[in-house]
């Protein structure tokens, strides 16, 4: 595991003997076990903990109960999700014991981690449980990091009944609180709930402190503290063992300071001398033990002082069983901190100094360096997050790092630059690109001044050395990623390039992947494939070498793009193999990636013609689930599902399935060279749909004069075949000799950059347009040249998929020069149309739309003749509203109408409603 | 500490603030609350007065504020020249 958990923040607190019973708020803590969240929120002192630790003991020991609390205590470091996530599975954990493995290695293996995947598996492991789970986090507040609220959103909504949530918190989240309210999912305790009553307060001061007060006293006390518990804890301490207390009572409720400052007043100065400065002195810690008390104080007698202060409830809080590390009740905490603050301000930074030196010593950097922060010790800080730079970016805990960088001042940055590169990596890593410019250029004035790096710092020697020797290639890695955003082909290419150089062969591994992908795309963009390709193979290498498994099937998946598109089937369907063998051999339970690799088999199954095969896969990626996916997986399944149903012969479901990857399409860095709405036009242009095709073409903006270039290679493509359906439906020929002449540029083009894949598409559509201007011996010609070069590969449905005017191509060049391939060709295009048997009505190429209306548009035509709205139709069948509207359409065109009430009227004539 | 200059403020943005929260304070919690004068009104209010760096800072105040357990009951809006008049 790459980051060691904090026991402390896992410790439950025991219920203490002799609390106040509270039997009034029983009942409402008990009904949170039937909802989803239960919301503690009112300030500090209010006694939320003691509540909550007193209630899950009491529900957990409750005769044949399943009730098991998983706590978790939050502090301002956990608004990195990656460290926020696993605290909440590593707690969950301790109730549950077993579940979380696969959430663990997820939110370890990607940056941002997957937090939905992750607490997907987990919720799914939760529902199979017998335990009721209590979530407890404590201390909410602390948390302001937006994803970590949308990942609790996301846990609140696919919460399973055993799961429970409790939040306690000073302030209240920004979760849907209103809905949550109003379906009843949501339990409240607030501030006003929590303040000691009359009843409870005298039951606190008399019994459980043995003050033995007057009902007037106690009211009096209740009035001033209007309840508040941590303010009645400070007013019973100052009372005990006094002898005056009704002069202290007096003292008090006429006074009308702060009733915190007036008490901790009352309580120190009947505390000796030396316990007072042990106090403030400590104050700084969050956490202490017996060792760093006396690092602070001067003193040997910090445990035992720790637990004199245990014993004398003197606000410590214990966090382990063992009495070892404690930390201040967090209201009194403050106001030790404000007083220290304000007698000795100086002794306060130098008391977070030594505490970061202690903790340095003890092995703990962060919370060294948060102490160095705290005693604006920056250079202190500086050195330290020097030496875990490296250690950081293996673990991917940039959002860490940058709130440390974030604060050094800019000083203390530009002395040691590969802090402020490290914080423009970590701002690019988490989604933020404003100042990183500023901070890239003061990187490279800084190597080009030829300043000395700072005197090797003292610590971890030899560690952050290497930071300095590989800032230059870091540096241009950066610019490289920069220009990329930006959409600069050009400067990616050239700082991927300059990347390299500094790096070197065999220098970072990480370096050189990251400039091989980045040197790949910027290739790739520009059509330069081979680049390409090269840039892609060397970076899978170099992640491979540092076992980042899941980069390496990421960048699979874009080399075997590059390779389709080269025409390398066979290796592409290698590259896909080999990363699932790489994935193979890493034991993760949920590897990122992997059902990407299947769906991209399944692709190569098709073109081969094995369309069982290309489903076995398909199922495959679907049985490892969505966690196993990239981001991109989910639209990538559907396309490729898409040309299996073509393929199969039902059209509507692909066309269908290309609806929906529309719209679960996510782009990456690749360039969008297979947009999924030219996909869908060259289905729709392959089998009649022209309109919709040309509407298409028309919304893209594309015409047969445009510049060819790679990135809009297929569109152009799919354009050509738009405008030679046109001319199928209307039976004429004439400008085709355009569009052939256009075929004619593309190839050209196609074959310069060394697009085999892309030539043998564009030379079938060729074939096709010749034999339909009636030219059958270029026809032929072309034919033969496309099979020349796709028989090595074993292509099939590229030729398969155009139907019988294909059926007629191949017949032909079979009489003149029969091949074993050819005919295999023709039996597939056999098998095809005797599994689109039955009807008959399935649309031929050559007639147009089909006349019948399809069982989908006969439910739409149903529908239109219902009250329901577009979006209520689409709800109603479990579709797209974009796929209501294409059956809409194709339902007016078939039946002749323009409008929603005529194709009613002339359904119901034709007897279709 | 900083006292109101009469001169133009460098940043016409980084206003001037005023919290006024129930009860009294002492003034020691002026180092507390990043310098802030803590200022004792004749109701029972105590009002922290002065230059806020920009909106983060002001709701770093307003958390200590919270953390405190104080109950807090305005915030107002000062510019720099109007502080001026107000002899603190």
């Amino acid at each position: 595991m790459s980051l060691p958990l904090i026991e402390t923040k896992l410790f439950r607190p025991s219920p203490r003997q002799g609390m106040v019973a509270r039997p009034r708020l029983q009942e409402r803590l008990d009904r949170s076990l039937g909802a989803k969240l239960m919301l503690v929120s009112a300030p500090a002192g209010f006694g939320k903990s003691t509540m909550l630790v007193e209630w899950l003991a009491a529900a957990e020991s409750r005769a044949g109960s399943t009730v098991r609390g998983a706590w978790l205590s939050l502090d301002a470091a956990d608004n990195d999700p990656a460290r926020f996530w696993r605290y909440v599975v590593a707690a969950i954990r301790t109730a549950v014991p077993g579940v979380g493995e696969d959430a663990l290695t997820l939110l370890d293996e990607a940056r941002p981690p997957p937090v939905e995947a992750a607490l997907t598996t987990l919720v799914n492991e939760l529902a199979a449980t017998e335990v009721e789970c209590v979530l407890l986090l404590d201390d909410y507040h602390v948390v302001d990091a937006p994803a970590i609220h949308e990942g609790m959103a996301f846990l609140l909504a696919h919460q399973p009944d055993r799961l429970h949530l409790v939040l306690a918190t000073r302030s209240d989240p920004p979760l849907p609180l209103p809905r949550l309210r109003a379906r009843g999912d949501l339990v409240e305790v607030r501030a006003a709930d929590l303040r000691f009553t009359t009843a409870e307060a005298a039951s606190y001061l008399n019994e459980t402190m043995g003050l033995d007060l007057g009902r007037a006293d106690v009211q009096a006390l209740e009035g001033r503290t209007e309840g508040w518990i941590a303010a009645l804890q400070l007013a019973a301490l100052s009372m005990t063992g006094r002898e005056d207390v009704s002069i202290f009572i007096a003292g008090f409720t006429g006074d009308d300071r702060y009733v915190v400052d007036y008490l901790v007043e009352e309580v120190l100065q009947r505390l000796p001398e030396d316990t007072r400065d042990f106090l403030l002195r400590t104050s700084v810690l969050d956490r202490m033990n017996g060792a760093l008390c006396n690092a602070l104080t001067g003193r040997a007698d910090g445990r035992g002082v720790l637990e004199a202060l245990e014993r004398d409830n003197l606000f410590v809080v214990p966090l382990d069983d063992r009495r070892h590390w404690y930390r201040y009740h967090h209201l009194f905490a403050d106001v030790l901190r404000g007083r220290l603050l304000d007698e000795q301000p100086a002794l306060a930074q130098e008391l977070h100094t030594t505490a970061a030196t202690w903790h340095e010593q003890e092995g703990d950097i962060a919370e060294s360096i948060r102490h160095f922060l705290l005693g604006a010790d920056f250079m202190g800080a500086a050195e330290l997050v020097e030496t875990l730079l490296a250690a950081f970016r293996r673990d991917r805990r940039e959002a860490t790092m940058r709130d440390w960088l974030e604060v050094l001042p800019l000083e203390v940055m530009e002395a040691r630059p590969v802090l402020g590169n490290a914080l423009a990596g970590a701002r690019m890593s988490t989604g933020e690109f404003d100042g990183v410019d500023e901070l890239l250029d003061a990187t490279e004035a800084w190597l080009e001044s030829g300043a000395r790096r700072p005197g090797p710092s003292t610590r971890g020697a030899g560690v952050d050395d290497e930071e300095y020797r590989r800032l230059p290639a870091d540096l241009a890695v950066h610019r490289a990623a920069l220009a990329l955003v930006r959409g600069d082909v050009e400067r990616t290419h050239d700082f991927a390039l300059r990347a390299l150089d500094l790096v070197g062969e065999g220098g970072d591994h990480l370096t050189r992947g990251a400039a091989f992908a980045l040197r790949g795309l910027a290739a790739w963009s520009s059509g330069d494939l081979a680049t390409a390709h090269a840039s892609y193979a060397a970076c899978l290498v170099e992640f491979e070498l540092i076992d980042h498994v899941s980069d390496v099937l990421g960048c699979s998946i874009t080399l075997a793009d590059i390779e389709v598109v080269q025409g390398r089937l066979r290796a592409a369907a290698r590259t896909y193999r080999s990363a699932l063998a790489l994935a193979d051999r890493h034991q993760t339970p949920v590897l990122r990636g992997r059902a990407d690799m299947h769906v991209g088999l399944a692709a190569r199954h098709r073109e081969a013609d094995d369309l069982a095969a290309a489903r076995l896969e398909l199922a495959r990626s679907r049985e490892l689930g969505e966690q196993a996916g990239l981001l991109q997986d989910a639209y990538r399944w559907r396309l490729v599902m898409a040309g299996v149903r073509e393929a199969e012969g039902d059209v509507e479901a692909a066309i269908d399935l290309l609806d929906e990857a529309e719209r679960l399409y996510v782009g990456d860095f690749s360039p969008p060279v297979r947009p999924v709405p030219a996909v869908r036009a060259r289905t729709w242009a392959r089998h009649g749909y022209v309109d919709a095709a040309l509407d298409w073409a028309d919304q893209v903006g594309l015409t047969l004069d445009d510049p060819l270039t790679y990135l809009r290679e297929y569109e152009h493509l799919t354009l050509a075949r738009a405008l030679a359906a046109a001319h199928v439906r209307r039976g004429d020929s004439t400008d085709l000799a355009e569009v052939v002449t256009f075929l004619g540029r593309m190839l050209a083009a196609a074959t310069d950059g060394g697009r085999q894949g892309s030539v043998v598409e564009i030379q079938v559509t060729r074939a096709l347009v010749l034999q339909q201007v009636g030219d059958e011996e270029s026809a032929l010609a072309v034919l033969d040249a496309a099979l020349e070069v796709a028989e090595p590969e074993g292509y099939v449905r590229t030729f398969v998929d155009e139907g019988p005017p294909m059926a007629t191509l191949l017949a032909a060049a079979e009489r003149r020069a029969p091949s074993a391939y050819v005919s295999r060709l023709r039996s597939a295009l056999g098998s095809t149309s005797a599994a689109r048997p039955s009807s008959g009505r399935t649309p031929s190429r050559h007639e147009g739309p089909v006349d019948a209306l399809s069982s989908r548009e006969r439910d739409v035509l149903r529908l239109l003749g219902s009250e329901l709205s577009g979006p209520e139709i689409a709800r109603e069948l479990v579709v797209s509203l974009n796929t209501v509207r294409t059956h809409t359409k194709n339902v007016y065109m078939k039946l002749g109408v323009s409008s929603r009430r005529s194709a009613v009227v002339r359904g119901k004539e034709l007897d279709l409603i | 500490m900083d006292e109101p200059q009469a001169t133009a403020e460098p940043h016409p943005d980084a206003g001037w603030y005023r919290i006024r929260i129930q009860g009294r304070l002492e003034p020691r919690w002026s180092s507390w609350f990043d310098g802030m004068s803590v200022l004792r009104g004749d109701d029972g209010t105590t009002v922290l007065r002065g230059p806020v760096g920009d909106q983060a800072a002001l709701h770093g105040l307003i958390q200590k504020v919270r953390d405190l357990g104080l109950t807090l009951l305005e915030v107002t809006h000062e510019l720099p020249d109007a502080s001026t008049g107000a002899g603190s």
